[in-house]
């Protein structure tokens, strides 16, 4: 039993070691440049809500222990994933605020981005589509 | 008012002897039967969440539309008191926890939020649903870096680092929150109140600020604080809560890493006596101002709270007035990002110019019900995204925080005590 359960921890802390090169993602009716990083971190930590626009922003993400997560929450946000579950979950279960809609795979992040307008996600490659587009921000 | 305390210790003395002897001859059965029904219980109830909310939550609901909910149960053994049922000397059935609420955002900057709670707790509390929040969110404004606006109806009162989550097992790294500041048995007054709430919101180069200002009704239902308040716990009569205010300022350096905020809340309530009740109508005020600090690395998350409380309980005059104590400090260290070990020492004094409890001795109850200092060690693992299991250990010094309704009689609880915890959680 102990056995396994370390096998498990091990096979988790891997899985969370690998790197991706993650991108961020928005829907063609985004056509917004004047973000920067901060303005990235503050949509996924539900603190902006809308676009420069005023539309309201819908946020996409995948699941906490998904690698591609992992990599954008550290390496694109600079954040531990711990960390953005814990702001998540206090909106959620407090009444303040929804939490990021969350999807199982890139291909539904695809999807999803493509048919939502004002909507951001993340993903490894961004599709060749009129839809989806990378978000440049310095 | 001494008649009745007596009352009570007769009632429990009688009642003592048979209880422990049905624990006695039937305890391994009755474990036996209880975990078995239990896992049964929650293998259907989970796998009917597991498989059909996300679904449903795919195939039925648009954007606008979120439903979220949770499943925690608790299991406590002690050496001494109880905590949540018989725990002493066995294991009681605990904490369950059940919450569900769903979110609804028709406009921009419109949004409508309530959620269910159920909670069973020990032997006393056999459950009760009720509506933890119900709430219209109108943002007047939102620009690139902030936001002001109201909301109105059920809210939950911001109140340290933990208070508007302290129920969601997920959101704090120990089964039990620090009792000296989150007790359990004043829980009524804290969890939510009904009226309006202003916030503001604003992000700046240096950090982001946020500011809540709640004026509203909380819960009357008081009888845990009876014997605190008014110095018995058979008090038949009813209390009333006024309208309270709960503010909060807090700060965050780089979306949380550093943590720092300033909580103050003023309640107010009511007593009515029953007819010929030896207590006099009184009105009681409790102000506690709270700084709480956190710091949220990748390995190490530390926490400290201060509280300091103003307390003015009417049926204790003229010695009525008096101010109480209470802080920790928390150590938190990830040995991988799913396994997190927890240390903390948690104190509180019930009156600081009585820091021995001379006082309570004065009132026919031991000293140490005017003190707590626990010692915490827990390990928590988040087993899956959507599931947790923690265990914790308490060393504690005096019953300040001890639950009442669990421990009738302050007289047959006992000093220095141990407390075992273990604890489930499932959320979606």
């Amino acid at each position: 039993m102990l056995a396994y359960i370390l096998s498990v921890l091990l096979v988790f802390s891997f899985s969370c070691t690998q790197l991706y090169a993650v991108e961020v993602v928005v829907n063609k009716s985004v056509t917004t440049h004047k973000n920067n990083a901060e303005d990235i971190r503050a949509i996924f930590t539900l603190k902006k809500r809308v676009w420069a626009d005023g539309k309201t922003i819908q946020v996409y993400t995948l699941a906490d222990d998904n690698p591609v997560h992992v990599s954008f929450v550290k390496h694109v946000l600079r954040m531990l994933p711990y960390h953005i579950r814990r702001i998540w979950d206090r909106m959620t279960f407090s009444g303040m605020g929804n939490p990021p809609i969350e999807l199982n795979s890139e291909q539904e992040m695809i999807q999803r981005i493509s048919s939502t307008p004002d909507s951001i996600g993340y993903l490894t490659v961004t599709p060749k589509s009129d839809d989806i587009h990378a978000l440049n921000y310095q | 008012m001494h008649s009745t305390i007596n009352r009570g210790i007769v009632q429990h003395k009688l009642l003592q002897p048979r209880v422990r002897c049905v624990v006695s001859l039937t305890k391994t059965h009755y474990l036996i039967w209880y975990f078995n029904r239990r896992i049964l219980y929650w293998a259907f109830q989970l796998n009917l969440m597991v498989w059909c909310c996300p679904v449903m939550a795919e195939a039925i609901l648009p954007n606008s539309i979120q439903i979220h909910g949770f499943l925690t149960q608790g299991f406590f053994h002690s050496t001494d008191n109880n905590v949540y049922g018989q725990s002493d000397d066995g294991i009681s059935p605990g904490l369950t926890e059940i919450g569900a609420n769903v979110s609804y955002q028709p406009l921009n900057n419109l949004r409508f939020a309530a959620q269910g709670l159920f909670r069973r707790a020990g032997d006393v509390d056999t459950g009760s649903l009720r509506l933890d929040y119900g709430l219209v969110d109108w943002t007047i404004i939102e620009h690139n870096t902030g936001k002001i606006g109201l909301r109105a109806g059920r809210i939950k009162t911001p109140f340290g680092l933990y208070n508007e989550t302290r129920d969601v097992a997920f959101t704090h790294p120990t089964i039990l929150l620090p009792q000296g500041i989150y007790f359990d048995r004043s829980r009524s007054l804290l969890l939510s109140s009904d009226g309006g709430s202003f916030y503001a919101e604003q992000r700046t180069e240096f950090g982001d600020f946020a500011f809540k200002f709640n004026v509203g009704i909380p819960s009357n239902e008081l009888d845990e604080i009876k014997t605190v308040v008014l110095g018995t716990h058979n008090a038949q009569g009813d209390f009333e809560t006024r309208p309270s205010i709960a503010a909060q300022l807090s700060y965050e350096i780089n979306n949380g890493e550093y943590i720092v905020a300033l909580s103050y809340l003023d309640m107010a309530f009511d007593y009515s006596p029953v007819l010929g009740e030896d207590l006099r109508k009184s009105t009681s005020r409790i102000k506690p101002l709270m700084i709480s600090a956190q710091y949220n690395g990748e390995k190490i998350t530390l926490t400290g709270e201060y509280q300091y409380r103003w307390n003015n309980f009417g049926n204790f005059a003229p010695f009525g007035k008096f101010a109480s104590e209470s802080w920790y400090v928390e150590a938190s260290y990830r040995i991988i990002p799913e396994l997190q070990a927890t240390v903390r020492y948690d104190s509180q004094v019930m009156d600081i110019d009585d820091r021995s409890g001379e006082g309570a001795v004065a009132l026919g109850f031991p000293r140490y019900v005017a003190y707590s200092k626990d010692w915490v060690f827990g390990l928590r693992w988040d087993i899956a995204p959507s599931w947790m299991i923690r265990g914790e250990y308490h060393k504690v010094h005096g019953t300040a925080w001890l639950p009442q309704m669990d421990n009738l009689d302050p007289n047959q609880t006992v000093q220095d005590w141990d407390l075992y915890g273990l604890q489930l959680s499932f959320k979606f």
